[in-house]
């Protein structure tokens, strides 16, 4: 944490100075997060408060931890704002934040982390993007997650207490979470991610006006198209159309298939993105989402809980009689269409180690691809393989030679000694001279706990650089980052984005 | 008996008993290392799998500190004599691995899972089964082997060769003979009267910071550790602006032989570089104990230790780095122990 360069003499003294402000005292804090979620049907917030603390006591090396989070608000569930079937109503929705934000008596500069996250088909609309830019500036200059299916499921997993669950037990427990477009599938086992999947099941994949069929979305025409034409059911027929039933009571069968893993040929209309890809045996099922809010019934008598015109309720009674599905164990979830945005407002964040080398000015940094670095336990190996690695990071992230920033991710280092972190800052300044932009910051992330030093070392031989240099997170290659503030302890909160899941 | 015969005795009977169980079958037999150092290396910051924390070798000869710039330069690095070290590293630590992550000894335990998940959260000697009422032979074998390279650590001495690459010179306290050391604390607390007048003709007097290092109660702890605390925390200090007098090294000292230190010095802040009371764990594991401004009556509240340096615990270089932000606390409220806590409010 040491920002500036050591020219002169003033300027040492005032940067000693900066630094003893920002780094003592606290050994406890709290900081508020943020959860918006934006799905296909509804659109909710939730304000939460964490904890942090010191908790190696105060005259050992610092570890903050998350010590407690405390669900501190939350909204009503609103009906996500379109513009059109193919927009996003921007305005709409951020003036649901700012009034939230108004009741649950904070202002959108106290939140210090969090994530926004659009989900389901609405991830598909033209301005999705945009939408989060622009609420990510209005809402608080907090963290933000835009997420990939795969997000989605596990976030939901964790907001629905699925995660919680098998850690407790120890037991293969599948969330799905069924919204308005998609169902998200996590399993988890132990606490531990072993597969995720998604399918084009929901409540609005197919709508209703009056007595009649509004619309039909594309993966279902497809599906009653390979049904033959006795099946059909297209916008303007009657709603009572048989082949509803028959419709959602296929998706609960399809549901039971790739919970087996053993999803048929027909069935792939409805899948979207990868097969399952866990090998572990489901013991225990959990549902969250609209559609586990239409089996459970949490929030009845609750504002904008109004009937949905659309199959949601359908597709809940088939669940509910599936035979298939009632051969596992149904666990009901702690939250149901709230899971998302819960998981989003206090499971997304994760804490750096204390001993962190990063400069204020360049915080907080926000979708930082991740280039991931492993040693293999010999660090001349990755030395050599380095100037390399950075070369290729930068054919992916940055082809045009743009200067968008990543992260260097260094993994599996082999036991470090002064003289091996100053070889190691030198072959990573040397390397990154093939980056285009040479003011941008150097941003490091470490598997093992180093930051402190090397970011020092780096800083040493290289003064005038910036250097963002923390530990002890753990991601994956290809994932995203948001490095928030420097918080009061001496930490910076990180949350991590990890768009596609690899095994 | 001399210990070389018990470690050569050890070694005999766990290599027989290794013999005997067929390879990869499992069961407690791999977690005995016969020639392994009594070193193992515990990775407390992750939950993960046993990694392999391997060691290249550094061999960095008269380290010099650069005025001014904050650097640190080295000397002459010779190759042959890394690429040697370096594989007789690797060798040993694929024996560590196995010594700090032994599979488990409990027979057809009741959930697998769960006990692998046990024994990575400690290094503590848990899952180790058991025949009838007592531990299984290997698992007492380890412990005694523990238990020797503990009192090896204790009554060794540091190699000359890494203090006359740090540039410490050496000076002594009123004990000479580990035995006395061992019994009288209060002399391993003084500076014999030759090292007080060495001190005095070669220091700086009046540095922000006084580096020492002493031998403390484990030589093994300063001989694997001090080098890299040392150099990180030199640059540590240079970073942060903060000057530091002329290290030296203090065999056989106690902590608080600092106050000596600091009667005949009169530095702000000291840093002593200690071996500590070693473990059946690790018995090279390093403290740095921390004072302001000790004096002759300065009591033990004002001191303060960041303890458990060692590569399996806080990495040397990180805890280097670390001490100078410590150090800058500790001036800033111009107090450190219990008194800096009040400070702090
Ligand atoms: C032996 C020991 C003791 C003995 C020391 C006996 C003696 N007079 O020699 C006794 C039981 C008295 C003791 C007491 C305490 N200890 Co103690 N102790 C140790 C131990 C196991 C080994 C220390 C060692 O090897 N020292 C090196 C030799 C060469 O030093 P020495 O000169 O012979 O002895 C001095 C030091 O041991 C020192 N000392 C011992 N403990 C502590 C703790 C602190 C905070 C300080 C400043 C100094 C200190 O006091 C001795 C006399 O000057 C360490 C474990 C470890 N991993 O280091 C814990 C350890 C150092 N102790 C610890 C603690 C918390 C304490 C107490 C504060 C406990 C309490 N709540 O009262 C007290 C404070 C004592 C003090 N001096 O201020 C913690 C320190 C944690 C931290 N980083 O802040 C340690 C690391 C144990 C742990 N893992 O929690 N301790």
């Amino acid at each position: 944490m040491f920002n500036n360069s050591l020219n002169s003499k003033a300027h040492r003294h005032f940067r000693i100075e900066v630094i003893i402000i920002k780094r003592y005292e606290p050994q406890k804090e709290d900081i508020l997060s943020a959860g918006i979620d934006i799905g296909t049907s509804t659109t909710k917030l939730v304000i939460s408060k964490f904890s942090l603390m010191n908790m190696a006591g105060g005259m050992h090396m610092p570890r903050i931890e998350i010590i407690n989070k405390e669900v501190l608000y939350r909204s009503p569930i609103y009906r996500t704002p379109l513009r059109t079937t193919t927009t996003i109503d921007m305005e709409a929705v951020e003036t649901i934040v700012r009034e939230e934000y108004a009741k649950a008596g904070i202002e959108a500069k106290d939140i210090q982390t969090g994530a926004v996250i659009i989900t389901g088909e609405t991830a598909t609309k033209q301005n999705a993007e945009e939408t989060i830019h622009s609420l990510s500036d209005h809402a608080g200059e907090f963290l933000v997650a835009t997420a990939g299916p795969d997000l989605e499921g596990i976030i939901a997993a964790k907001g629905s207490g699925a995660y919680e669950y098998s850690k407790k037990t120890g037991k293969v427990i599948a969330n799905i979470d069924i919204g308005g477009g998609t169902a998200n599938v996590a399993v988890y086992k132990a606490g531990k991610l072993c597969g995720t999947c998604t399918l084009h099941i929901g409540g609005r994949l197919i709508e209703f006006a009056g007595n009649q069929i509004k619309s039909v979305s594309p993966p279902i025409k497809k599906l009653l198209q390979q049904w033959g034409p006795s099946s059909a059911a297209k916008e303007g027929d009657s709603r009572h159309v048989t082949v509803i039933q028959k419709l959602t009571d296929f998706m609960a069968a399809v549901i039971a298939r790739m919970l087996n893993r053993e999803l048929l040929e027909s069935d792939k209309p409805l899948l979207l993105g990868h097969e399952p890809d866990w090998q572990e045996d489901i013991e225990v099922i959990m549902f969250s989402g609209g559609i586990s809010e239409c089996i459970y019934k949490y929030e009845t008598g609750a504002a904008g809980t109004a009937q949905y015109d659309d199959i949601g309720e359908m597709l809940a009674a088939s669940l509910r009689e599936s035979k298939e599905l009632s051969l596992w164990k149904w666990v009901k979830p702690f939250e149901t269409v709230r899971a998302t945005v819960l998981g989003a407002g206090t499971q997304t964040t994760e804490i750096s180690g204390a001993t962190i080398h990063v400069e204020s000015n360049e915080l907080p940094l926000r979708n930082l691809p991740v280039y991931q670095i492993p040693f293999g336990q010999v660090l001349q190996d990755g030395l050599k393989r380095m100037p390399e690695a950075i070369t290729q990071a930068l054919e992916i992230y940055d082809p045009q030679r743009e200067g968008q920033n990543f992260a260097l991710y260094l993994t599996e280092m082999p036991y470090l000694g002064f003289r091996d972190i100053q070889e190691l800052a030198a072959v990573i300044l040397s390397s990154i001279q093939a980056k285009p932009n040479h003011q941008q910051p150097l941003v490091i992330v470490l598997e093992s706990d180093h930051a402190k030093v090397l970011g020092q070392t780096l800083k040493v031989q290289n003064p005038s650089g910036s250097i963002i240099c923390i530990d002890q997170i753990r991601v994956e290659h290809g994932d995203y980052i948001d490095i928030g503030h420097l918080l009061q302890t001496s930490v910076v909160p990180v949350v991590i984005k990890t768009l596609t899941f690899h095994h | 008996m001399n210990p070389e015969l018990i470690e050569k005795i050890t070694r005999l009977i766990v290599e027989k008993l290794q013999a005997q169980n067929p390879p990869g079958g499992g069961g407690a037999a791999n977690s005995v290392a016969p020639s392994a150092s009594a070193v193992k290396f515990w990775d407390h910051t992750s939950s993960s799998e046993p990694k392999n924390i391997s060691r290249p070798a550094l061999n960095v000869s008269d380290a010099k500190v650069e005025e001014g710039q904050g650097r640190i330069e080295f000397g002459n690095y010779s190759e042959s004599n890394s690429v040697r070290k370096k594989e007789s590293a690797v060798k040993k630590e694929e024996q560590r691995t196995e010594a700090i992550y032994p599979a488990s000894g409990v027979e057809n335990p009741f959930d697998p899972e769960e006990l692998k998940n046990l024994i990575s959260k400690t290094p503590s000697r848990i899952g180790v089964g058991r025949a009838g009422s007592r531990p299984k032979t290997d698992t007492w074998l380890k412990f005694r082997f523990d238990h020797a390279a503990a009192v090896d650590a204790v009554y060794g001495d540091v190699n000359e060769e890494l203090l006359k690459r740090l540039d410490l010179f050496k000076v002594s306290t009123k004990v000479r003979d580990k035995e006395v050391y061992i019994r009288r604390p209060d002399l391993g607390r003084k500076l014999s009267d030759e090292a007080k007048q060495m001190i005095s003709e070669k220091c700086r007097k009046a540095p922000t910071v006084q580096i020492i290092v002493s031998d403390g109660l484990s030589s093994s702890a300063v001989e694997e550790n001090v080098e890299d605390v040392y150099l990180s925390l030199q640059q540590s200090l240079k970073s942060l602006g903060l000057d530091s007098g002329t290290p030296f090294y203090i065999e056989k000292g106690r902590v608080a032989v600092m106050d000596d230190v600091g009667e005949a010095l009169l530095p702000k802040v000291v840093v002593l570089l200690i071996g500590e009371r070693p473990g059946l764990v690790s018995a090279e594991s390093l403290s740095a104990y921390l004072c302001f401004e000790p004096r002759k009556g300065t009591i033990e509240a004002d001191r303060m230790v960041i303890s458990n340096i060692h590569k399996g615990g806080i990495p040397p270089v990180e805890a280097g780095a670390y001490l100078g932000t410590v150090i800058q606390k500790i001036l800033k409220y111009e107090a450190s122990g219990v008194s800096l806590v009040q400070k702090e409010g």
